[in-house]
């Protein structure tokens, strides 16, 4: 009985699967909807970074760059921030973007580290 | 096939498309990576056109702007920025509602100030960090700014009966010293029972520095500019008549200019 029917059920199987990925990847393929900061393309989330420290430069306003930057995901910001700068210096950025950058960059490094205690 | 030799077949296929959607929602569900900002959730989205306007206001860089908003597809610029400011205003966004709105409605204003060239759009790729846009060169035409420190002061102000307009309003044009109007300057209304404030350039198919107010029956406001002591008074809807003899209620022109 199994014998007989196993080739059929192996069959069906890969058939199944087969329309699965059809439907899937043809029919109806993943549509990036409803998306967050985090999970944007280098590019794109460099270019947030460096909105953020454009807005920076002008404003001096470090708690809002802080929020700004906290959409990116759950580490400190100044990760978002070097990453940036890395990524500007890789494609040759303009002084000027890389400025901002640097200029956002040091500022969140001065900020005390969660944890670390003040000098009195 | 037989009746007998369909069923394991139909079983397999079931079998294969719940194994399938296993595997897909379960062991290896989708992760979003390498997203556009374009997809981006409404709420992270206005975020997102509130940081370009931010970075806006402190680059002066329009052409940036202008490629950054490109990013996202069947957007209204100048209408949804104007929207968005008025939301951020509305929202309780606190402090940095306040500068971000101005910021969108100064953004909104001189996007409809300046229209797109269509040799910009041709050569306009989808992304911005990795092609870095060169600096514009100085435009001939200066935008309407306001001289910094030179303070605005009430040129002229009058009632107005105009029968097209639908309610009665408080309408503020603010120019500089050249009769330029200036977009996103704020102007605050109070009355006995509380105050608002609003920008100008949120209208900008009415002008660079227009902006209005709707005014209820009875009650009377005063307003002046944000960075300005100068108070007007006494503004309240006055009786006008139409030409068939309806009656209707009239608004108030106040034209604040820059002093040179």
């Amino acid at each position: 009985m199994l014998t007989t029917h196993l080739p059929r059920l192996i069959l069906g199987a890969l058939l199944g699967g087969f329309l699965a990925l059809i439907y899937g990847w043809l029919i109806r393929p993943v549509e990036y909807v409803d998306t967050t900061p985090d999970s944007l393309r280098t590019d794109f989330r460099t270019d947030y970074v460096l909105m953020v420290a454009e807005s920076y430069s002008a404003d001096q306003d470090l708690d809002l760059a802080q929020f700004r930057l906290a959409a990116l995901g759950p580490l400190p910001p100044d990760v978002y921030a070097t990453d940036a700068i890395d990524y500007a210096l890789e494609l040759s950025f303009s002084r000027t973007d890389l400025e901002h950058l640097n200029q956002l960059a040091l500022a969140l490094r001065a900020l005390p580290q969660p944890g670390e205690i003040q000098a009195p | 096939m037989s009746r007998s030799g369909w069923f394991p077949f139909l079983i397999g296929i079931g079998l294969g498309l719940a194994g399938g959607l296993y595997y897909a929602w379960l062991i290896n569900p989708v992760e979003y990576t390498d997203t556009a900002p374009d997809s981006l959730r409404a709420d992270f989205r206005s975020d997102y056109l509130a940081l370009i306007a931010s970075a806006y206001a402190a680059t002066d860089d329009l052409v940036r702007a202008r490629t950054r908003l490109a990013l996202f597809s069947g957007l209204e610029p100048s209408t949804e920025l104007a929207a968005l400011a008025q939301q951020r205003l509305a929202g309780g966004f606190g402090e940095f509602g306040e500068v971000e709105a101005a910021a969108l409605a100064q953004l909104a204003a001189d996007l409809a100030n300046q229209p797109r060239s269509p040799t910009s759009t041709a050569t306009r790729g989808p992304s911005t960090a990795s092609t870095p846009v060169p600096t514009p060169l100085p435009s001939s035409t200066p935008r309407p700014t306001p001289t910094p420190g030179a303070p605005f002061s009430l040129a002229s102000q009058e009632q107005v009966c105009n029968p097209l307009l639908a309610a009665p309003l408080i309408q503020v044009e603010v120019s500089d010293a050249a009769e330029g109007g200036v977009p996103g300057v704020e102007i605050v209304v109070v009355w006995d029972a509380g105050q608002d404030h609003f920008f100008t350039g949120l209208k900008p198919e009415l002008g660079q520095g227009y902006a209005d107010f709707t005014m209820t029956e009875g009650v009377s406001y005063t307003l002046r500019l944000a960075d300005s002591g100068q108070l007007v008074t006494d503004l309240s809807t006055h009786p006008c008549e139409r030409p068939d003899g309806i009656p209707y209620l009239g608004s108030w022109l106040i034209h604040f200019q820059q002093t040179p």
